[in-house]
């Protein structure tokens, strides 16, 4: 009890030095309209908002500022995209992709300002479940993680790319590993960070530092956006709006079982590397259709059906920060687009990272949840209007972001030729079905992963075991052992005549 | 098992294939990394665990490793058998005309136009080029619009390579503006009437121009090409005209 009070305390001393700030508000309407506007329209993403607010505010302002601006954007795209899935049946972004299935059907039926309200209040509480579990389980694996060293990093990083792959393939789940080995592959270009050999350079100076992170993730990220984007599309109609936003309390009260549900899955689905908002909606909303009274009524317009997604694709983003601050390693991929804002910044995040940081993250997160609440009440009908944009339109605008991003990041045209060549293989890689957030997740953490793998071996004189003497580094081991082999068809089948018998 | 699908295998076949070969290449390239230890002229190399060959070897055998697994994939599921027609990969023209003209158009305003021409004219053509080539989803605009963008910035790269000049001449820049009102005017002439095609114009100046002028005066930062022809004038008279005004 004293551990959450001590924590309390904290948190309120960093929400009150940002609230007292006013250009704090600044940074936080600006960036939560923005993402809500990302979220909004569909082609753009929650990740991509991320990743070129990273161009623009990454390093550019004080870290407070820029962390204002990019977990603004992040909680806004995610909620954001709740108003096409309501209003056009076309998700805004792949974690609204659930909502979509009880919120059409609901305002069709005459209750779209219904749906409208609960998804904003439900989006709001959601956020903030996963910002408290983020306030109370950072601290305590934050204690865990001190006990971490480099055995335990290059097994950790590894998992982080394994995992990620496992889960976020579409068709086969090597393509997800090719993705992360791709990604790990593309990090170890430049020179090498214990002895300074270069590595794949090809003479090119400019390469002789390595990938930089931004271009990567405009690359990974906008331009296969914007290829796949710039077509024709015949605009959905938009379900005429009926009924007030505002909720009605009584609802809310009904249905808060169901939404402190999903605010938990949430929350637990993106504590997992890797694993992004989109599986924490069609989780939550599994689970849901499976437990509720109503579950037959799931798709049809059911609020329980609506609730349990929009709940917890925001509470994952407060899951998804744990592994990012504790350990480095990115729970989504907005997150991973995070990260890169906080490469960007020299900001370390790990077991090393300055607790005052984590503190502002959470005061940060639990401002951005409400100004996105009374945005999404009040100004909803502005958002409205935004869904009838073409995003033949506004595409070439992104381009130009992404551009004007990425050279100011780095101050190179080099830069701009490194994200559109990573730009174009994303796009076949997209093409093949190959997941691209583990690809981003490699890059991110390859470096990691090579540092740490090679000084274990160092120290330990090239005896391989000192991946097995450490128990934590064993039991890592052990999981991504088993997580290769859990994918092998020979294994499964004994596993599962094991299991028979 | 369904078209779709059967499509998938054959483009993983052409994936794995590339997949195999880049590897190859790269493993290749690893052995010129110090690895086993060799003597050089009386010196010891190192041990190959302090080697920086030792991980992207790992990483480049799994990549071959598993691009002869999805290989296998694609080749037992019937891949291989389609991957050789065209209707195997899935190959549609349109599609390939959308493709190609939007890799050229990003190609040649990312190589050609930005290093040498002033951002918001080379900006605002791409605007431009990718709102009227692609908003009614027309073959023949999108081939338009991309030799819209393709003409000037092979004038920019042939006049001025490999980089542009300080103080440069501009007339890249002249050519780049001509083909912007040439586009425009092409739009506005033979194009829809309807509030796509009247907004084009408004957000082929507005958006590169906020855009350039919040990033080197907002965040001050660098930005492509200051030497421009408009970027020039925009930066003197912010420095010479506007600035002096708030700073007295």
């Amino acid at each position: 009890m004293e551990f959450v009070l001590s924590q309390l305390s904290g948190f309120g001393g960093a929400f009150y030095d940002l609230a007292a700030d006013p250009v704090t508000y600044m940074y936080l309407i600006v960036s939560v309209f923005l993402g809500i506007v990302f979220g909004a329209l569909p082609g753009l993403t929650a990740t991509l908002a991320v990743t070129i607010l990273t161009g623009f505010f990454g390093n550019k302002i004080p870290l407070d500022y820029s962390l204002i601006a990019l977990l603004g954007a992040y909680v806004g795209a995610i909620y954001g995209g709740s108003y096409p899935s309501i209003l056009l049946n076309i998700p805004g972004t792949a974690a609204s992709a659930a909502t979509a299935m009880d919120g059409h059907p609901l305002a069709k039926a005459g209750r779209g300002g219904e749906a409208l309200g609960l998804t904003t209040t439900a989006s709001f509480i959601g956020t903030l479940i996963g910002t408290v579990a983020l306030l109370i389980f950072v601290w305590v694996l934050l204690l865990i993680s001190k006990n971490i060293a480099s055995p335990e990093k290059a097994m950790l990083a590894l998992f982080g790319i394994l995992l990620s792959g496992t889960l976020m393939s579409e068709d086969l789940v090597i393509k997800g590993w090719i993705a992360g080995l791709i990604g790990l592959a593309m990090a170890m270009v430049g020179l090498d960070p214990l002895l300074s050999e270069p590595r794949y350079t090809f003479d090119w100076p400019y390469l002789f530092s390595g990938f930089q992170v931004v271009p990567v993730l405009m690359g990974a990220f906008a331009v296969p956006q914007i290829i796949e984007g710039l077509r024709h599309v015949k605009m959905g109609e938009v379900v005429q709006l009926q009924g007030r936003i505002v909720p009605n309390l009584a609802t809310v009260k009904r249905y808060l079982p169901t939404i402190s549900r999903s605010g938990v899955i949430g929350t637990g689905v993106g504590a997992l590397p890797g694993v992004g908002e989109d599986v924490a909606g069609w989780v939550s909303y599994g689970v849901g259709k499976s437990v509720s009274k109503e579950g037959h009524m799931f798709g049809k317009g059911s609020l329980e059906g609506l609730l349990s997604s929009e709940t917890a694709n925001n509470a994952c983003i407060g899951g998804a920060l744990i592994p990012l601050l504790v350990l480095g390693i990115p729970g989504s991929p907005p997150a991973a687009a995070l990260m890169g804002a906080f490469k960007i910044n020299n900001i370390i995040p790990g077991p090393t990272i300055d607790p005052e940081i984590i503190l502002r993250v959470v005061a940060i997160m639990v401002m951005a949840s409400f100004t996105m609440f009374l945005m999404g009440l009040f100004t909803a009908r502005i958002f409205i209007k935004i869904l009838r944009i073409p995003q033949t339109v506004f595409l070439p605008i992104v381009m130009v972001l992404t551009t004007i991003g990425s050279f100011s990041v780095g101050g190179g045209i080099n830069d701009l030729y490194l994200m559109l060549g990573v730009g174009l293989v994303a796009y076949f890689m997209n093409m093949l079905k190959f997941p691209i957030a583990p690809l981003v997740i490699g890059v991110i953490l390859g470096g990691l992963f090579d540092e740490t793998f090679r000084r274990t071996l160092f120290i330990a004189d090239g005896n391989l075991s000192a991946f097995i003497s450490r128990p934590g580094a064993a039991i890592l081991l052990t999981m991504n052992v088993a997580l290769i082999l859990s994918q092998i068809g020979a294994v499964k089948r004994g596993f599962g005549r094991l299991i028979g018998r | 098992m369904d078209d779709d699908k059967a499509i998938l295998r054959a483009r993983d076949f052409w994936g794995a294939c590339t997949l195999i070969v880049v590897s190859i290449f790269f493993l290749w390239r690893t052995f010129d990394i110090p690895l086993w230890g060799q003597n050089n002229a009386g010196v010891a190399g190192i041990n190959w665990y302090e080697s920086a060959a030792i991980v992207p070897l790992g990483i480049f055998l799994a990549l071959l490793v598993l691009g002869f697994v999805l290989l296998g994939i694609a080749v037992r599921e019937g891949g291989a058998e389609r991957a050789l027609s065209a209707a195997g990969i899935g190959w549609d023209k349109d599609e390939a005309i959308r493709f190609s003209s939007i890799a050229v158009i990003l190609a040649f305003y990312i190589f050609g136009l930005v290093p040498r021409v002033d951002f918001v004219l080379c900006s605002g053509l791409l605007v431009t080029a990718l709102i009227w080539g692609f908003h009614t989803g027309q073959p023949r605009r999108m081939v338009l619009a991309a030799s819209f963008v393709v003409v000037p910035a092979v004038y920019a790269l042939v006049a001025h390579f490999p980089q542009a000049e300080w103080g440069a001449p501009h007339d890249d820049d002249w050519v780049t503006l001509a083909f912007w009102v040439g586009l425009t005017a092409l739009g506005l002439w033979r194009g829809p009437r309807d509030k796509v095609a009247k907004a084009t114009l408004w957000i082929a100046v507005i958006s590169p121009l906020v855009l350039v002028c919040a990033m080197a005066f907002g965040f001050r930062q660098n930005v492509p090409n200051r030497g421009g022809l408009i970027f020039a004038q925009i930066e003197y008279h912010y420095y010479v005209t506007l600035r002096p005004l708030w700073r007295d």
